[in-house]
């Protein structure tokens, strides 16, 4: 089987590579790529005039909500909704129900993600750091890795004590696994559930004051620089958390940190109403932080992009707002507010677009993927992006389980429209007819 | 036509001044022993999730005067305690056929999501620390009364104003109708950033109701200086509490107002709290009025409050410069 991709923008960051061409995959495998290439023998024909061609997506942010919470998702809905929004590798976190501390656990994900009624992607499962995540006792996590976990983390439930987040990461130090950290200062943040700030003040709810995210950041940085740990921040929302990143980076401590749509695109404001769509954690800020959020994205100081894909059923939602759980499904809009917000708009290049979506976070996360080089990865794994492409996002038109997104009915540019992970695991409707051709 | 009264954050200044209107005309009819028009073959479902005692036997004053049926509700006893969520509790009472709703909550946005799954009029009777709209609307028809005017007044909300739902609705509609207002507090109990509430902040008190032509206190729960936002009832009283002696810094014939239920000896020693300059007891009862024009207003009911008052009408004579803050 010999699929061609023609005449598009091959884009590929991991080699630093721009140019126009096609590329050619045979055998479930990249196997050349560049300008002039026009294989008459390939089976099947896609012309990707005025499309991307890129390394497959990489998320490294994704609940799956498996086991535990099945009504929200499952490993097969939340890998349909990855295929569909471009990705072919996407961590999945552990605060699932049990948590993921245990290497069975790590199986089943394995498992269930393998198997045929799944979308076809990579799930790279990211163990708990502590066991039942209660910040007190360290996982087996000489067992995870072994069982296939790509970093550690206790996500929403960070750990508060900073002795036990030294050990951590003393020992995640000796394993060579990553630790990827939610910074939130507790005893700031507590009953709190949007930015203490002017619009808190309004609503008359508590807020969760930006110092809450800013002290864990800089706590766990500090830590980083001395144990020598490699950390990840997941999705910093504050101008403070950025300049601390940015510091600990001029300090040479191995940190990276990611941001995700919701907290580069909306502010407190959105929540209007008390529309708890948009209760996110960390709360959604202020536009100063937005500004600094845009420029870190544009210096470098900001690596990736992260869907942060949150799904909540319905009756969890509809509910007042300080008892509304924190998030929203992102998987299939990422690409398109990243476009939209990011690169029609001269924050980021075309190539550095892709490198945050997918050659940066496998690169963090020691991923095979984010890349086109053949032999580089497993199987191929290949994204053609239609940057151009004008789109309404319709919350009832997903493969998510869930509906709880901020950015229904938003116009965006730019979609996703065909994902190979080996073969073809998704096309777009978007993606014209007349522009395939089986042989 | 159906409408909420949710806060008085989203209502116009034009929508005030009628539901004043109404109130002061329902206050004029039942004083003078006239009948008022009956909202007749209505059922209002009472639904406090949290405990008050004063709204809600205010509202069912008003419910009585307009010949309304009440449905009560409570919390403890219902199916919320059996873990249904509010949406589904609101979804059951629109099937029960219940015509509008008073509901108040602990949680702020509560009555606005009410609203958007109850099919009828919705009146919010205090949602967490969002807003309390009757109570401003009782409060504003009290001032009009004692003032003559609300706008050009100075007036200061003093107390703990990051948890009073008071605070809230009461700067709104003042500002709305032409007041000053100024939030006196200390800054553990002022939220961090004020810059889209109407007023300006002051955490000395003296300086806070210099020239005030009306105090509002508020009440402060015990259960703050166990979150650590203040030391002692002792110091703040020494601080803030409305007495003879800082009421000197006020005008002379300032109005002391409280939203009850009062910690004497705390926010107000016993003179200012009985003296002639109190409006504590005018607030209460005209609390009914307006509750009867929010109810009358929100089931779409026409006809009344036609004839604008002569206080309101006094005071647009000798008006400033209108609307200070706009909606």
């Amino acid at each position: 089987m010999r699929i061609l991709l023609k005449g598009g923008r091959i884009l590929d960051p991991s080699q630093e590579l721009d140019i126009a061409g096609s590329l050619l995959i045979e055998n479930d495998q990249v196997v050349a790529f560049g300008p002039g290439l026009n294989d008459a023998s390939a089976d099947d024909v896609y012309d990707c005039h005025g499309l991307w061609i890129t390394p497959g997506l990489v998320d490294p942010h994704v609940h799956l909500r498996e086991p535990g919470d099945p009504h929200k998702e499952t490993i097969a809905t939340g890998t349909q909704a990855a295929a569909a929004g471009g990705y072919t590798t996407i961590c999945c976190m552990p605060n699932t129900n049990p948590p993921l501390d245990s290497p069975s656990l790590v199986d089943f994900i394995l498992d269930r993600s393998a198997s045929p009624g799944s979308g076809g992607v990579f799930v790279a499962p990211v163990g708990a750091l502590t066991k039942g995540m209660d910040g007190k006792q360290l996982s087996d996590l000489f067992a995870l890795k072994r069982a296939g976990i790509v970093a550690a983390s206790d996500e929403g439930f960070p750990i508060q004590d900073s002795m036990v987040m030294t050990k951590a990461m003393e020992f995640c130090f000796q394993l060579d696994l990553p630790i990827m950290a939610h910074c939130e200062d507790e005893s700031l943040s507590r009953g709190g559930s949007m930015n203490e700030g002017a619009m808190s003040a309004m609503l008359g709810l508590k807020g969760i004051h930006r110092s809450a995210e800013e002290i864990a950041v800089m706590r766990n940085c500090l830590l980083s620089l001395h144990t020598r740990c490699q950390l990840h921040v997941m999705r910093v929302s504050t101008w403070g958390a950025v300049e601390m990143i940015r510091q600990a980076k001029y300090l040479d401590a191995p940190v990276t940190c990611e941001v995700s749509p919701l907290h580069f695109t909306f502010t407190e404001e959105a929540i209007g109403e008390f529309d708890t769509n948009f209760k996110a954690l960390p709360p959604l800020r202020t536009r100063i932080d937005i500004d600094l959020l845009l420029e870190a994205l544009n210096d470098g100081t900001i690596d990736c992009i992260a869907s942060d894909h949150s799904p909540h059923a319905s009756h969890e939602v509809d509910v007042p707002f300080e008892e509304a759980p924190f998030g929203s499904v992102g998987l299939e809009s990422t690409v398109g507010v990243t476009l939209t917000r990011l690169t029609h708009t001269g924050v980021l290049s075309p190539l550095e677009t892709v490198r945050k979506l997918s050659t940066t976070p496998a690169r963090i996360l020691r991923l095979e993927a984010g890349t086109l080089k053949p032999g580089e990865t497993p199987v191929a794994q290949v994204t053609v992006i239609d940057p151009d492409l004008e789109w309404t996002l319709d919350r009832n038109k997903s493969f998510s389980k869930s509906r709880n997104t901020a950015f229904h009915g938003m116009h965006l540019k730019g979609k996703p429209v065909l994902t190979f992970c080996g073969s073809e695991i998704y096309r777009d409707a978007l993606f014209g007819n007349h522009r395939f051709v089986e042989a | 036509m159906i409408r909420h009264v949710l806060g008085i954050r989203q209502l116009e200044v034009r929508e005030i001044e009628h539901l004043l209107e109404l109130g002061t005309d329902f206050k004029k009819r039942i004083v003078e022993g006239r009948s008022v028009p009956e909202i007749k073959q209505k059922v209002v479902g009472m639904l406090f999730f949290e405990n008050s005692t004063r709204t809600r036997v205010s509202f069912e004053q008003a419910a009585y005067y307009l010949g309304m049926k009440t449905a009560n509700f409570s919390s403890a006893g219902s199916s919320m305690s059996k873990g249904e969520t509010l949406k589904d509790t609101i979804l059951t009472l629109r099937h029960e056929r219940l015509d509008g709703l008073v509901m108040r909550h602990r949680m702020s946005g509560a009555a606005t999501l009410a609203a958007r799954f109850f099919g009828g009029p919705v009146v919010n009777a205090g949602d967490g620390q969002h807003e309390h709209p009757t109570q401003a609307l009782g409060d504003a028809l009290t001032i009009l009364e004692r003032k003559g005017r609300i706008e050009g007044l100075s007036v200061a909300i003093v107390g703990d104003v990051e948890h009073s739902r008071v605070a809230r609705s009461n700067a709104w509609l003042l500002s709305k109708m032409g007041a000053d207002i100024r939030f006196v507090g200390p800054r553990t109990l002022m939220p961090d950033t004020m810059t889209m509430l109407p007023g300006k902040v002051c955490h000395d008190l003296p300086t806070g109701i210099a020239g005030a032509d009306v105090i509002i206190c508020l009440r402060l729960q015990r259960e703050r200086m166990l979150d650590g936002l203040f030391s002692s009832v002792g110091e703040y009283a020494s601080m803030y509490q409305i007495n003879r002696e800082t009421l000197a810094f006020a005008r002379p014939d300032c109005l002391v107002m409280h939203p009850g239920p009062i910690n004497r000896g705390v926010e107000l020693d016993d003179p200012a709290a009985d003296s002639d300059q109190s409006a504590i007891n005018a607030q209460v009862e005209n609390g009914i009025f307006v509750r009867m024009a929010c109810l009358y207003w929100a089931f779409g009911q026409e006809g009344m409050g036609k004839n604008f008052p002569q206080a309101i009408a006094a005071a647009k004579a000798v008006s400033k410069p209108k609307g200070k803050v706009k909606a």
